[in-house]
């Protein structure tokens, strides 16, 4: 018998890297072709920028009450909103989108509203993914009775609606914004380990994972070093989508009142405190509204676009 | 596969053998309630025939136990003898009250003094239930044998609604014939509409922030309730501007509270006026107090509209914007349920600071500052004061305002120094009704019969704040669920019509003792309760005994607080010792 030699096959190294920084190159270049991914990243490279400069554009703290500011303004709680570049008198202090029924600024606080939901679709999906993929993985890896336990607890959470169960959970733990964002995180976590457990099954038996494995590569290096990365892209957009389910649901129990607590300017609360001024003052149910709809728009359209760019089938029919 | 589906099932069985047994022990504990009194007031035949009238009664050994009723007889058939332990110039406004309705004994007896009882309560009212839904609405039909007289509607439906703007809405679309709390932005937009008319009530109620006083108040952990220091509450007495609140907050008729009680009640306001706002002088009170940084407590309200606090959410927030800025007090602010709110409040479970208010029942000091620092008040602010009770309970005894009227500055002093609560403002408030009902009035009490207005059909749907708790109002304290109650039970007395004047109702008149201690109610003839059976006197011993009497197998009601019988009348006879 003739002695199989280990030399790798010899690689054109241009080819080589062309391959490698093309998927992503590919991916961005399709991305940026699509009219609505574009219009999602604008909404949502406008919303990075008013959260990270909120505290220099903002005209006013987000918690301060116009009756403490000194000098006190001759103003109304709830009062419409004053421009003066837009006719508005200009003895009337300034509010561009009027003042609450606490007599705060609107725009200051719609701004500091930015930050809280970038933050809480950022983070309770960062949770979601870090437990569920953990989660999946392992699943997905070793089967057999893990496989079971770990995605029959995944059946039962799925099986609640999932505000339903978010909502029992606040109701444990207390009200709170922390609070609602683990409720979140939770509730979210089994679609993030559904997928990755598919991704690892279809993974597992590969050629190149059956060949680490004959290497002698240990469980840790299989599973995050060659099945985790290849899992990677429908976990992306899996988790850009969840971004504005969880900035939706975070709203929702801040109505509800179960999320952030006042005077925390948060759109979903500040939403459900003007609720009954729908008809006096449109103005403080408007913006919240359309804020929270303009944020979930813009991360459900890169979603979208994610997801056609990263899909192989689609490669050729698109470029 | 099938294994799996046969563990299911069998899990799916257990399930409902576990919910068959919990059932059953409540099915099981109630016949064991309804038999009990049975046995305790045996000497007394309640089916007695009419030629030998068997009153009951229920009497008190002595005066020690600190209550003010000292017996309840029936004398003969058509009455009925209170005997109190002392002179009680305001008994027949208290006796009037809701709470205090009539039911047959025999129903109580079958209820055991829960259960069906706090869902179709059996009165003499002019409406009695038809139905209720929970969560959706409350029927309530003509009463076909009503002694009085009803012009109302046949049918008379109770909804409720939280929002403001949904209740206008309703009004608006002509779903509802009147509503309750128009909204404080709302009032000009029922005055300009033609088809509406509005009815402001008298700002006879008051919004305070309590304080919970006790110094290991749970929740604490063992650390020290700074609110249990009387400087850290006078501190924030004078800290909160109320005029403010008021300002900004409240709708046109509102007024800063000056003392607890307003000033058109009968030596509502006597004494020294509350502390004027004073930021600078409350920050050194604060410090000197021990607490220089400000500390951090809670805020908790319901999330309910009342006359008294037109938009808690706001005044909540104002109140924790203002004890940030002028305190550095940290107030982490905790909306609670309503009932869950009350209940924890008489309990003296509340930690921290709250937000209510007070609603009159009757014109009178009693049931203002009587009802909430007297004796026999709740927990609610924790500790109670030697100095304020004595004064309460010496001049809740005396006849004439001008008696009164020292007891009461004394009363009303030491409340601006203790300061249990801050009072914050008097709340206008308003209702508003289709332009064509006829009869429809605002009552300064809350409590506006349906049985005198007409919309001209068969039909007639009222919408309030929030559906009632129970029905059974001798174990309630909020309005929503006593307006219900009234439409359907009535007590020996009553108030006038959209006003406070105290009129016969079950009682056709009754007689007094010179030391106003024996009162003799000669009962209407002929009155006839909703499940057909004729009051009589013992159902009156019965409906308030069950009330009086902690020991009382009956004395359970809802929560079981009875808080009106204590806040108005003192210590139940019986009552478990303090724990």
């Amino acid at each position: 018998m003739t002695t199989i030699t280990a030399t790798p096959p010899k690689l054109d190294s241009e080819a080589l890297t062309l391959k490698s920084t093309s998927l992503w190159q590919i991916t961005w270049h399709r991305l940026f072709r699509r009219k609505s991914s574009i219009i999602g990243m604008i909404i949502l490279a406008l919303l990075v920028t008013i959260a990270l400069t909120a505290p220099w554009i903002a005209p006013y703290s987000p918690t301060l009450s116009m009756l403490d500011v000194d000098p006190p303004q001759d103003i109304q709680k709830r009062s419409s909103p004053c421009i003066h570049l837009l006719g508005c008198p200009q003895d009337q202090p300034q509010h561009i989108m009027g003042t609450d029924g606490n007599l705060r600024d609107e725009f200051s606080r719609m701004l500091y509203g930015a930050r809280l939901s970038l933050m809480i679709g950022l983070s309770t999906v960062s949770f979601a993914i870090i437990i569920g993929t953990v989660l999946g993985a392992l699943a997905g890896y070793f089967g057999g009775w893990i496989d079971n336990l770990i995605m029959r607890v995944m059946d039962v959470l799925l099986a609640f609606p999932s505000l339903l169960l978010a909502i029992a959970i606040v109701t444990v733990l207390g009200p709170g914004l922390i609070n609602a964002l683990l409720a979140i995180g939770i509730v979210s976590i089994p679609a993030y380990a559904r997928v990755m457990r598919a991704s690892v099954l279809s993974v597992r038996e590969m050629d190149f994972v059956s060949a680490t494995r004959s290497l002698g590569g240990n469980t840790y290096e299989i599973l995050f070093k060659c099945i985790l990365p290849n899992a990677l892209t429908p976990l992306i957009v899996q988790g850009t989508l969840g971004i504005a389910t969880a900035i939706l649901d975070a709203a929702a129990l801040s109505f509800l009142g179960l999320g952030a607590q006042p005077p925390t300017p948060e759109w979903g609360s500040m939403l459900g405190a003007e609720r009954n001024q729908v008809f006096t003052a449109p103005h403080l149910v408007f913006y919240p509204g359309l804020a929270i709809m303009l944020t979930v728009l813009s991360f459900n359209l890169i979603g979208d676009g994610l997801r056609d760019a990263l899909d192989p089938r689609l490669v050729h029919v698109s470029s | 596969m099938k294994r799996n589906l046969s563990v299911l099932l069998s899990l799916v069985v257990l399930a409902s053998i576990l919910l068959a047994a919990c059932g059953g022990t409540a099915a099981t504990e109630a016949p064991a309630a309804t038999e009990a009194p049975a046995a305790t007031e045996a000497s007394a035949a309640t089916e007695a025939p009419a030629a030998a009238y068997e009153g009951l009664s229920v009497v008190s050994p002595d005066c020690e136990y600190g209550g003010e009723f000292k017996s309840i007889e029936a004398v003969d058939e058509l009455t009925v003898k209170i005997t109190l332990c002392v002179p009680d110039p305001a008994f027949p406004s208290k006796i009037a009250f809701t709470s205090f309705a009539i039911q047959p004994t025999e129903y109580i007896e079958a209820t055991g003094g829960n259960g069906d009882l706090l869902e179709k309560p059996i009165g003499t009212g002019p409406y009695m239930i038809e139905s209720w839904e929970r969560g959706n609405q409350l029927v309530l039909t003509k009463n076909p044998n009503y002694w009085g007289e009803n012009v109302g509607a046949d049918t008379l439906v109770f909804r409720w609604g939280t929002e403001s703007a949904q209740r206008l809405l309703e009004l608006q679309s002509g779903t509802v014939d009147g509503i309750d709390n128009v909204g404080p932005d709302d009032f000009a937009t029922v005055e300009g509409d033609s088809n509406l008319a509005l009815y402001t009530r008298p700002a006879l109620n008051t919004m305070y922030i309590g304080f919970n006083n006790n110094p290991q108040v749970e929740g604490f952990d063992n650390t020290t309730n700074p609110l249990a220091n009387e400087k850290v509450r006078q501190a924030i007495a004078m800290g909160i501007d109320r005029q403010r609140i008021v300002d900004n907050f409240y709708p046109a008729g509102s007024e800063v509270a000056s003392h607890f009680t307003p000033c058109v009640i009968p030596n509502g306001c006597v004494g020294d006026e509350w502390y004027a706002f004073d930021a600078t002088a409350a920050k050194a009170l604060l410090t000197e107090a021990g607490y220089p940084d400000g500390f951090e407590t809670v805020l908790n309200y319901r999330d309910v509209v009342r006359g008294y606090l037109p938009d808690p959410n706001v005044v909540a927030q104002d109140l924790q914007a203002q004890l940030k800025e002028n305190l550095n007090i940290t107030v982490n602010i905790e909306v609670m349920e309503s009932g869950a709110f009350l209940a924890a409040g008489d309990a003296g479970q509340l930690q921290g600071i709250h937000l209510l208010g007070w609603g009159a029942d009757y014109p009178d000091q009693t049931n203002f500052v009587g009802y909430h620092f007297g004796a026999g008040a709740s927990l609610q602010f924790g500790d109670k004061f030697e100095d304020i009770t004595s004064a309460l309970a010496s001049g809740a005894q005396l006849a004439s305002d001008s008696d009164r009227e020292p007891f009461y500055t004394t009363a009303n002093n030491a409340i601006r120094t203790h300061v249990p609560m801050i009072p914050v403002a008097h709340g206008g408030s308003a209702l508003a009704f289709k332009a064509s009902v006829e009869g429809a009035f605002a009552s300064p009490l809350g409590n506006e019969e349906f049985s005198v207005m007409s919309n001209g059909t068969d039909t007639f749907v009222w919408m309030q704040n929030a559906e009632p708790i129970s029905l059974y109002c001798a174990d309630e304290t909020d309005g929503e669920s006593l307006r219900a109650c009234e439409q359907v039970t009535q007590s020996l007395l009553s108030y006038e019509t959209g006003g406070t004047a105290v009129e016969p109702a079950l009682a056709e008149s009754y007689e007094v003792s010179d030391d106003l201690t024996e009162w003799t109610f000669k009962l209407r003839p002929g009155v006839v309760f909703h499940d057909g059976s004729t009051l009589d006197a013992n159902d009156v011993v019965t409906s308030l005994s069950v009330q009086w009497d902690a020991a009382n197998p009956l004395h359970t009601g809802n929560t079981g607080a009875f808080s009106y019988w204590s806040g108005l009348f003192g210590a139940f006879l019986n009552a478990p010792p303090a724990q």
